[in-house]
């Protein structure tokens, strides 16, 4: 199965403590991922330099290939990983479909040592995107007398599979959806729909056009019931030609091959997002209703203060600097224009208070004497 | 669209008003036991007519009085199955974790999404006018904590499809 990152963790840190190992050290690990990923990594200490690394993974279409073995493009895929370092054993051991000889003397030595073995790490990723790659380089040579667009099934992981359906001048990808829970449904139908119109619109005109139904579609007539009966419908993408071009390649296969992972990785941290917003919120509610206790007129009084106290921090906190900067030049200015044009007459405080105050006209006892 | 949840939660508010109207009361056929009578029903003379206040056919409130204790369900809208699992997860989070609320029913009434149960020991502990501002507003924050909860939810979905689709570019 494939994942976002290529190169295996596992068997990258297995490699590199070998690699990086001061004295010879004999290792015989096997290795499994993703319930159907097995590696066994064999070095003995009598040939130090020489690893041997075998791999049994599920290839994508099962059934023509499992008699004749790795394609030969595969095999060249995985032969340019590293020609230098790496060596295809044949025949592979027994229960492989791939055993390769690692020369660790050959790794060049500083920074490109890591990136060798991380390459090393990624055949896996290689075998699976080299027969993907290999049904996409087609898209241009299809041949009309063919006669009708059978589907290919292909399957990565036991329970998602997906379809790849040769047309004229494209192909189609299909992806049927299944989902363990019904909310997970809703969110990736949502999902589905937003991939839909960011695909129509003008500005990703150049990405391939993206459909989603609840219902399978036309193309998968005459497959088995119990590979079409979804409950999150079906998503398709069609690739052209411009899609497999040069470096596009693969990156397009990268990415169909891990369309199921980013769905479900979108659907659970969505959930998460979730939860933690609904937790938020939880407190502020909370909060409203504390206020209405009865308890201490003094409690509530101390949180009125507290809160306005909060409520002044905050506020100072919000104001930018820039704001800050600008009221206290202002003050500053202030300052200096009262202090450079203050004119100090002596008596003229008390002459403005006697003389030029506004007379009160309303009576403080609140009715007029009459003389 | 603005007026019509005003009219609706004025109605609530007046109705909560005259219905909190709490006492003590010891259980009559249990001695020694105080029980809300709105829960057991037991007793017709101890219960008042129910009220039931609809906004629309999908927004309703049902308030539920007896002479020591006071019942409201809510069914808040929900206009898209999106919305629909959005209010369930948000209302199934807050009833859970009902003890914080005090006044919050663990499980709402049958028909309905969220339920309050509010008793005489309510009303002496805490303030009648604050309770009922507390209901009025939590039934705005909800429509409103659902609306952008639902608008998140589907911004995020844009953003992923963006950079989904960029790797093809």
């Amino acid at each position: 199965m494939a994942s976002f990152e290529r190169a295996s963790p596992a068997l990258k840190e297995i490699l590199l403590r070998i690699y990086r190992a001061e004295k010879p050290i004999e290792v015989d690990h096997h290795l499994y991922e993703f319930g159907s990923v097995e590696y066994h990594i064999k070095s003995s200490a009598s040939a130090p330099q020489l690893t041997y690394l075998s791999i049994s993974t599920p290839l994508l279409t099962q059934g023509v290939l499992l008699s004749y073995g790795l394609s030969p493009y595969t095999t060249q895929m995985v032969r340019e990983i590293s020609t230098d370092v790496l060596e295809i054993v044949e025949p592979a051991t027994e229960g492989y479909q791939l055993t390769l000889r690692l020369d660790f003397s050959k790794i060049p030595r500083g920074k490109d040592s890591l990136k060798v073995i991380t390459e090393v790490s990624s055949v896996q990723s290689i075998i699976l995107s080299s027969q993907l790659k290999e049904m996409l380089q087609s898209v241009n040579s299809w041949d009309a007398s063919q006669g009708m667009y059978k589907p290919i099934k292909l399957v990565y992981h036991p329970r998602e599979p997906f379809y790849v359906i040769r047309q004229p001048h494209k192909i189609v990808a299909v992806f049927p959806m299944r989902f363990k829970d019904y909310s997970d449904v809703i969110i990736a139908t949502s999902f589905f729909q937003e991939l839909m119109d960011v695909g129509s619109s003008e500005k990703w005109a150049k990405a391939p056009p993206c459909n989603w139904s609840p219902i399978p579609p036309a193309e998968l007539r005459g497959e088995p019931l119990e590979d079409l009966s979804t409950n999150g419908g079906f998503v398709s993408f069609d690739i052209s030609s411009r899609h497999v071009e040069g470096k596009r390649l693969d990156k397009t296969v990268w990415s169909l091959l891990n369309f199921y992972a980013y769905v479900k990785h979108h659907v659970k941290c969505t959930r998460g997002f979730i939860q933690r917003r609904m937790r938020r919120r939880l407190e502020s509610l909370v909060e409203v209703l504390q206020n209405s206790s009865l308890e201490d007129d003094r409690h509530i009084r101390k949180f009125q203060e507290n809160a306005g106290w909060q409520y002044m921090k905050k506020l100072v906190k919000l104001s930018s600097k820039s704001k800050i900067l600008k009221r206290s030049c202002r003050d500053f200015t202030r300052k200096i224009m009262r202090i450079r044009f203050r004119i100090k007459i002596h008596g003229f405080g008390r002459f403005r208070r006697r003389w030029l105050t506004m007379l009160k006209f309303s009576s403080s006892k609140g009715y007029t004497k009459l003389e | 669209m603005a007026n019509t949840l005003r009219l609706y939660l004025t109605c609530i508010r007046n109705t909560l008003e005259a219905a909190m109207c709490l006492q003590n009361f010891p259980c009559q056929e249990v001695e020694r036991h105080n029980k809300p009578e709105v829960e057991l029903k037991t007793s017709p003379e101890l219960l008042l007519n129910p009220v039931l206040i609809c906004r629309n056919e999908a927004e309703k409130c049902l308030i539920e009085t007896s002479i020591n204790s006071l019942r409201i369900s809510l069914k808040v809208k929900q206009a898209d199955e999106l919305e629909n699992i959005l209010t369930k997860k948000f209302l199934r989070f807050l009833s859970m974790r009902a003890e914080a609320f005090q006044v919050l029913r663990r499980k709402p009434v049958q028909g309905y999404d969220i339920s309050f149960l509010i008793t005489n020991y309510h009303c002496e502990e805490m303030q009648k006018q604050k309770l009922i501002d507390f209901i009025v507003q939590f039934m705005e924050d909800i429509d409103k904590e659902i609306s952008e909860l639902k608008m998140s939810v589907n911004t995020r979905g844009r953003l992923v499809a963006t950079e989904f689709l960029k790797q093809f570019i």
